[in-house]
């Protein structure tokens, strides 16, 4: 397949674009619809990356790829959804102060055991010898593949965040996030919906970390800073954080405008690479976040509509 | 006092030596109380008397300060069941059920979303259960359509919008949870005279099915009307118990409560 239209670089820019979308949507159901507010989602994604990569250099396994990388991807995945049980367990009851500081605080932990723990994830210095569990002949050949995959996963999860909609599930989840007290009293148990669903988020942010650390090869710790959670929280809350396709449409308008059109086709100076995009960056997604706050606090989409969901699904 | 002579297959509930009490004032201060001994018990009592607090300590929305709640599944027809341990949300599926006194709804819930949610059970709770919606929706839409129609609900797919729409969308909620003990809070404040007529009607036919039903109201004349027990409480004690008759002739509740232009 010819690939010469497609640059390493939109490769990389793609890549962010659907792993942000990805974690936009684990974080919708979390904040979206259960009101767990959670500032820690690169602690997550963290855990599930160095787990993987960790597990996958530093262990002599009997066997090789693909399976090395499953079992590997695997319990990076689970250890991400235990984290997510042991911090869910530990903020499920709090009110959403508490929720940011308890989840942001767990980030900082991860960040912290990846800087400190040097004989196990390289320190600062980074960690090498991850590499794609298959071989197509070129880097970009397997990058497309990889790209390929996380879209694939991306959509899954999509999928299920439309059927969550959808489902008595779902609508518990709302309930909790809306009136705990009332679910409560109609028989929901409350804490262990939050509980279970926030394992289950984290669990996929630790599989998108994953992915995310096959593709870099080498992980560092500078992975690990706020900007991933605040990209994913500016995508969603800038889309609609009580949307289905909020976070997809948040992080097309964040990541793809920014990594993409502005840093791919604009014709701007190539001293500004290194420094300026990035900060500036960072700069324009605060300033969209305040601004979707101040104009438009439910985001482009606007807020729930079950009403609609309803006619469509059940009649009047 | 009533006729026990008849032990009804109905839950009761038993709070013995309940306390409560907030920033050191005593709110709920009850010895010993049976509820459900009879079909439709009335609680009522000046405000602040502590019926609310005391139905909320009975579903543990509000801990105890001391003492125990104790449910007696069918009349002692069953294994009792300490309430005041268990939590909240494990009271709807022992039957216990109570309505609120303020009004509650989900904001984001349609009326179609809450019915369903009330008939939803745990196992189509489930996050790996997507497809259970239809089935959910066709097992119970007889159910759900007959109360939308009894009550007059125009379109089940829009959200509740007025005070008394929601007052009703709650009761129907707690009907729709098949309750054997129900306790109703104030279900007829604000609600037009025909509605309240409505409220009581399903009462009736509930208790006629065997659920014990305790009701906190205002409105007196759906008290003497309906009740078959009166508990008077006040300052966070039951004072008196008997029949509606037996209550309304009473000096203290009278003097304290009634004003002798109701009697």
């Amino acid at each position: 397949m010819n690939l010469n239209w497609l640059s390493a670089f939109l490769i990389t820019g793609l890549f962010s674009v659907v792993m942000v979308a990805g974690l936009a949507l684990l974080l919708h159901l979390q904040l979206g619809l259960t009101r767990i507010a959670n500032f820690g989602v690169v602690g997550f994604f963290g855990t599930g990356m160095y787990v993987y990569g960790v597990l996958y250099v530093r262990v002599d396994w009997p066997f090789g790829d693909p399976w090395q990388f499953l079992v590997c991807a695997l319990a990076g995945t689970v250890a991400a959804g235990i984290a997510g049980t042991v911090v869910g367990w530990l903020i499920a009851d709090l009110d959403v102060d508490a929720m940011l500081l308890g989840t942001f605080g767990f980030a900082t932990m991860v960040f912290i055991l990846a800087t400190t723990q040097k004989s196990l994830t390289g320190g600062a210095l980074g960690m090498g010898g991850l590499r794609f569990p298959y071989k197509l002949g070129t880097v970009k050949a397997n990058e497309a593949l990889w790209l390929l995959i996380l879209v694939i996963i991306v959509a899954g999860i999509l999928f299920y965040v439309a059927r969550v909609h959808r489902s008595p599930y779902g609508r518990m989840l709302i309930a909790v996030g809306d009136n705990e007290a009332l679910a409560r009293s109609l028989g929901k148990p409350a804490f262990r919906a939050k509980l279970l669903q926030f394992t289950v988020g984290s669990a996929g942010m630790g599989l998108l970390g994953v992915m995310y650390g096959v593709l870099e090869r080498f992980l560092v710790n500078t992975n690990l800073g706020v900007e991933l959670t605040l990209a994913a929280v500016v995508a969603l809350v800038l889309g609609g954080s009580a949307r289905v396709w909020g976070g997809v449409i948040g992080a097309v308008l964040t990541i793809g405008v920014f990594d993409i059109v502005v840093q791919s086709y604009l014709p701007l100076p190539k001293s500004w690479y290194g420094q300026a995009i990035p900060v500036v960056k960072q700069m324009v997604y605060g300033a969209t976040l305040i601004a979707v706050l101040m104009f438009r606090p439910l985001g482009i989409l606007g807020g729930m509509r079950r009403d609609k969901l309803m006619r469509r699904v059940h009649g009047a | 006092m009533p006729d026990n002579t008849e032990t009804p297959a109905r839950h009761q509930i038993r709070v013995e030596e309940a306390v409560k009490s907030f920033s050191g004032r005593v709110v709920v201060d009850v010895d010993h109380m049976l509820l459900g001994d009879r079909p439709i018990e009335g609680l009522i009592g000046p405000n602040g008397a502590g019926k609310t607090t005391l139905m909320r300590m009975i579903m543990h929305a509000t801990g105890l300060d001391r003492g125990t709640v104790t449910l007696i599944p069918n009349g002692s027809g069953g294994d009792e069941v300490v309430l005041s341990r268990l939590p909240t949300h494990r009271m709807a599926g022992l039957g216990v059920v109570k309505s609120n006194q303020v009004i509650m709804d989900f904001e984001k819930l349609t009326i179609w979303d809450s019915l369903l949610l009330s008939v939803a059970d745990a196992k189509q709770e489930t996050p790996y259960r997507m497809f259970g919606e239809k089935a959910l929706f066709e097992q119970h839409e007889e159910e759900m359509r007959e109360h939308l129609e009894f009550f007059g609900f125009a379109d089940p797919t829009l959200h509740a919008m007025s005070a008394g729409e929601k007052k009703l969308l709650d009761i129907v909620r707690c009907l729709l949870l098949k309750p054997r003990f129900l306790m109703l809070d104030e279900p007829t404040a604000g609600l037009p005279d025909e509605m309240t007529e409505k409220v009581m009607q399903r009462v009736r036919a509930l208790a006629d099915a065997g659920t014990a039903i305790v009701i906190v109201e205002h409105d007196l004349n759906v008290i003497w009307k309906l009740c078959d027990e009166v508990h008077f409480m006040a300052e966070g004690k039951l004072i008196l118990r008997g029949t509606p008759d037996e209550i309304r002739r009473h000096h203290t509740v009278i003097e304290k409560y009634l004003g002798e232009g109701h009697v």
